[in-house]
């Protein structure tokens, strides 16, 4: 399992750990893993890149794909602690627009209760 | 082409040298009024003797080109035919299809004879001149063809099968540009030809806060003159440095490359960005009144020596302005970007429910018998957003955008006047906008959605445009986005000659399918009167989940109905004919699938399969329809 998860604030929150190189080929996994999530009602997820030095297009594909489908349902998905790469590629892409970015997991969990 | 028309070879309509031993063109008395009153407009009545003239040079010069066989071809030219049903716009880059050891203008000349002569009649060959960036569009040169992709020969090899339009990138001018180059260098001919400022405090926050802008950079940027730094108008990118409209020079010299691509084989001409073209502190500076004037005098001078070249508008802004661009139907561009199209194709196909898109077409009209919209849904750009503002909701466009993001793709933004930022663009190829890479459904589903949507630009009243990697059924390239840090890449994949015809050649290929669906329905199209652009066109809300359009001629002795599904789901459809204004008993033929229907007591009952596309033309020629 590249992509271990847990469950904050009651389970209402789902934080996702993403590995050090999210890439083509484990980028499905991450997919699926979200398509999981949704179907189960979890719709608030945060994505941990504490610890991602590298993403590729592909990666990046996964972390959003599930963005309209978390909104509709009044969720979201917020990203955690990326490091300067990883937002140089967000800024890059414009998703740091689109997706709201905090600096540690923490701030991105209790973000859902504002 | 109609039968007994005489058929031109349009690549004699010009000479390489001015003929100055024919008599010299005299501008006729009505354009020249014409052209007199906007000159007046822009630059006052003081000025116009010192600028008049030199216009009038101009079109000399031009008109000295003309051979005998074009003047021959203009006798027989009827605006109203200017476009017809069998013109289908391919829009492509230059270099778009690569083959090692040839130039890229000569391999898409090849390919297109191969396998689009005759389907397609008209090439949109994006900017080809020598840029410094943004793929074209910061031109170095505007007389030039860039030598990576050819010459002008190869250009006008390309009229022999097709007709051409040109990109009039008239807004901008590269940073590498001689022109701006010699700005730099402080030379006295070229001190106007750009905004300048000396400090930033020159535009107060105030009028910072009207100018709209597609882009989030700094309006202003900095360069270093002979003389210092200077701080230049720039909308777009800072090696895109605005033209200064204000400046009758910079007008005169546009003018005189307007003609210079009429004279390189141009027969409509793009004019990009133009809603930016005149700047003036304290408005918003987009389409100001100077830049309908500015558009409405190329018109005149097109009308006065080469009346057979059209203009069209490329402008991403909501749509009621952007049909303003057709000015009386007369008198402005024959052909506007139909820009809030694409959006709501999208939207209604995403939604799987077409009422947003029936409502809109249906406030539609046809501008005049000489103007018509150019009805694209993909570009080398992204599917631009501003001209549904006010049709779809801002949460409704949220949600197209972010749907857009889960299927790969990407969102440009755009700075408001109140400091924040809106989606302005949705960088996706059309393919994966339409369709879910992830999904797990079966190619075959993904193509009858896909022709589906396509259908749509190809029914409704206009010239359908459809960009290269559009006929192709391409996906997303991402990689190529983070390869040039352009989220626009993302469209704009480069293909090599070898795989692209084994793609076309292979029926395990979405590009297979796809290719043939369209040339088929174009094939279609370009026989039917009812397609014609001045044909008319009602649009009828028959269900959510079908796009219901009734086209027929003026004289209405030919009338088809297009259904379009935009559902997964199969219909039964029931359609009280009457209701919308068709009357008389029916015998209909579905020109895709051949199969026939019957309206019974002014009712057509038609079972539609998921995402059909059925164009049914009345068979029996007794119809009223009643407006």
């Amino acid at each position: 399992m590249n992509f271990p998860i847990h469950e904050m604030d009651g389970g209402e929150v789902i934080v996702i750990d993403i590995p050090r190189r999210l890439t083509s080929e484990i980028s499905g996994e991450l997919k699926q893993l979200m398509k999981e999530l949704i179907e189960q009602g979890k719709y608030k997820i945060v994505m941990n890149l504490e610890k991602t030095k590298y993403m590729d297009s592909s990666g990046l594909g996964a972390i959003v794909s599930k963005i309209a489908a978390t909104r509709s349902k009044k969720g979201d998905i917020r990203l955690a602690a990326p490091q300067q790469t990883i937002i140089d590629l967000l800024e890059l892409t414009h998703i740091n627009q689109i997706v709201k970015v905090f600096s540690s997991v923490e701030e991105a969990v209790n973000s859902f209760k504002e | 082409m109609t039968r007994g028309e005489q058929v031109f070879d349009r690549r004699k309509f010009h000479l390489q040298e001015p003929d100055y031993t024919k008599p010299i063109f005299q501008v006729p008395d009505y354009y020249a009024q014409r052209m007199k009153q906007k000159i007046t407009f822009l630059y006052g009545a003081a000025r116009l003797d010192g600028i008049y003239p030199e216009l009038e040079r101009i079109l000399k010069v031009y008109y000295a080109h003309k051979t005998p066989l074009m003047k021959e071809f203009e006798k027989n030219f009827r605006p109203e035919n200017r476009f017809t049903e069998k013109d289908i716009i391919l829009i492509t880059y230059g270099d778009l299809i690569k083959t090692p050891n040839q130039k890229p203008l000569k391999t898409l000349s090849q390919l297109l004879e191969t396998y689009l002569k005759g389907v397609i009649n008209a090439i949109h060959i994006l900017p080809f001149f020598p840029s410094s960036s943004d793929r074209g569009f910061a031109v170095m040169d505007f007389e030039e063809v860039d030598p990576n992709l050819g010459t002008w020969d190869d250009i006008l090899e390309l009229k022999k099968d097709f007709k051409l339009m040109f990109d009039g990138v008239f807004n901008h001018v590269s940073s590498k540009s001689r022109w701006f180059q010699e700005f730099l260098n402080q030379n006295p001919e070229y001190l106007n030809f750009f905004t300048v400022f000396s400090t930033k405090q020159q535009i107060s926050p105030d009028h910072l806060r009207l100018i709209v802008r597609p882009r989030t950079t700094p309006i202003l940027t900095e360069f270093c003159t002979l003389n210092g730094k200077r701080l230049v108008w720039t909308t777009f990118s800072q090696d895109q440095i605005d033209l200064n409209y204000h400046n009758p020079r910079v007008l005169l010299k546009m003018i005189e490359i307007l003609l210079t691509y009429v004279r390189r084989g141009a027969d409509i001409i793009r004019l990009d960005a133009v809603t930016y073209l005149w700047e003036e502190l304290g408005t918003s500076c987009v389409h100001l009144e100077q830049t309908h004037m500015i558009i409405k005098l190329f018109r005149d001078i097109l009308n006065a020596v080469a009346p057979h070249v059209a203009l069209i508008t490329e402008t991403n802004v909501p749509h009621k302005d952007n049909i303003r661009y057709f000015g009386n139907g007369y008198d402005e561009a024959q052909m506007v970007y139909n820009f809030a199209l694409p959006p709501l194709v999208l939207f209604s196909f995403q939604n799987e429910n077409a009422r947003k898109l029936t409502e809109w077409a249906a406030t539609l009209k046809k501008p005049s018998d000489e103007a018509t919209f150019f009805n694209f849904l993909d570009s080398h750009d992204g599917v631009g957003v501003m001209a549904v503002q006010g049709i779809l909701t801002p949460e409704e466009i949220e949600m197209m955008a972010l749907k857009v993001v889960e299927h790969g793709g990407f969102i440009s933004y755009k700075a408001n006047p109140d400091g924040s930022q809106s989606p302005y663009e949705l960088n996706i190829t059309w393919f994966s906008a339409i369709n879910n890479e992830d999904a797990d459904e079966p190619m075959e589903i993904q193509i009858k959605r896909y022709i589906a949507s396509r259908a749509i630009a190809l029914v409704m009243m206009g010239v359908p445009g459809i960009y290269l990697h559009g006929f192709l059924g391409s996906k997303n390239d991402a990689d190529l986005v983070l390869e040039e840090r352009q989220t626009r890449s993302i469209n704009r994949k480069t293909l090599r000659k070898k795989e692209l015809i084994q793609s076309l050649e292979n029926p395990q290929t979405t590009t297979y399918h796809v290719t043939r669906w369209l040339v088929r329905l174009i094939e279609i199209r370009a026989r039917q009167r009812a397609f014609h652009p001045n044909s008319l066109q009602k649009v009828l809300n028959v269900s959510e989940q079908v796009f219901a359009l009734l086209r027929y001629t003026q004289d209405q002795t030919e009338m088809i109905l297009t259904l379009t599904s935009v559902t997964s789901q199969p219909l039964e459809l029931e359609v009280n004919l009457k209701n919308w204004g068709i009357h008389g008993e029916h015998h209909w033929r579905d020109l895709i699938s051949k199969k026939t229907f019957h309206s019974s007591g002014n009712i057509l009952h038609v079972k539609i399969e998921p995402y059909q596309v059925l164009w049914l033309k009345a068979r029996n020629g007794k119809h009223a329809i009643v407006e």
